[in-house]
């Protein structure tokens, strides 16, 4: 796989993952409009901010590499730059996190370089750059967060025993898996992709739901 | 049946258990069926249903055996938006 053919497809996983977020954020602004209940209104304000985070990243994170395959020397401004840009798009997710973690309580009451293979060879010319915008303390605590949202889920699943709250289970297990990978990316820079394409499948598991739940007769 | 404790209905939750109830009866009831549909006192279910009217979501009209509501266009949209709704807030564990 070419790094120009890794870079597009980075970049459309994420730009699926994030107007799928969209969608999930305008399904619960139109909840909230009709119950008035503020579980509906956290989950908007969280999917809409983790999609526009996604969006922003997918496309400021794809400008940086290409960027950078071009340029012989890179300025540290511009790595500077970068990293500030890593910790505004994680610290969208962590808002993003603690929205979903609102909406449950309120109802409950190195860099090391390693032989990465041919794979890996192709993911070093795209994720060195790419890296910078992850930042591991950030995504533990993202990972912590997340986990809570999942064990909520969970709960809720283990309750309703539906199909829809399984997808949301699931949707979520694949986000919190998704920053597993994102963290463990200091030991293969691949994760990175992997991880994306986690978090894809987490979305997609939400997509499912919200179809299923527009597909609903009385 | 006992319940350990007693839970609370939002309004939206009412208006729905009413709107479901005159669906129920074939979209038209008298306030008899729906004191048992809804589970509301009578006065509650006046109430409630003067304000179903003013949302434009039932109508009234007087017979010969007295008061008939009746479902309208904009009542049935709206029940089949609370059902996705419901449905959309039990895949979250939402309590509507």
């Amino acid at each position: 796989m070419s790094p120009q053919l890794l870079i597009l497809l980075a970049f459309t996983m994420d730009l699926i993952s994030s107007f799928i977020s969209i969608l999930v954020g305008y399904k619960a602004f139109k909840s909230y409009k009709v119950s008035s209940a503020k579980s509906f209104l956290y989950l908007y304000f969280g999917f809409t901010i983790l999609g526009v985070g996604i969006f922003l990243r997918a496309i400021i994170v794809t400008f940086f590499v290409l960027i950078f395959r071009i340029m012989e020397d890179i300025p540290s401004s511009l790595l500077s730059l970068s990293n500030f840009a890593g910790i505004i798009f994680t610290a969208t997710h962590l808002v993003a996190y603690s929205l979903f973690i609102a909406t449950y309580v309120i109802q409950a009451g190195s860099s090391g370089q390693q032989d990465l293979g041919v794979g890996g060879a192709v993911a070093a010319a795209v994720f060195p750059v790419a890296r910078l915008f992850y930042i591991p303390t950030l995504e533990l605590l993202a990972i912590t967060m997340l986990g809570f949202v999942v064990v909520s889920s969970l709960m809720n699943y283990l309750h309703k025993r539906s199909l829809n709250s399984a997808l949301v289970f699931f949707g979520f297990s694949f986000m919190f898996l998704s920053h597993l990978l994102f963290l463990f990316m200091i030991f293969d820079e691949f994760l990175l992709f992997y991880g994306q394409i986690m978090r894809l499948i987490g979305f997609v598991c939400l997509l499912i739901m919200l179809a299923r739940v527009n597909r609903t007769h009385v | 049946m006992s319940k350990k404790h007693k839970e609370y209905r939002s309004k939206i939750r009412i208006y729905a258990d009413i709107l479901n109830s005159l669906l129920r009866h074939g979209g038209s009831s008298g306030p008899t069926h729906l004191l048992l549909g809804a589970n509301l006192s009578y006065d509650r279910l006046m109430k409630h249903l003067k304000q179903l009217i003013d949302l434009g979501l039932i109508s009234e009209e007087k017979n010969d055996n007295g008061r008939i509501f009746k479902l309208t266009d904009k009542g049935r949209a709206f029940i089949l938006e609370f059902a996705k709704i419901e449905k959309f807030a039990e895949a979250f564990g939402i309590t509507i």
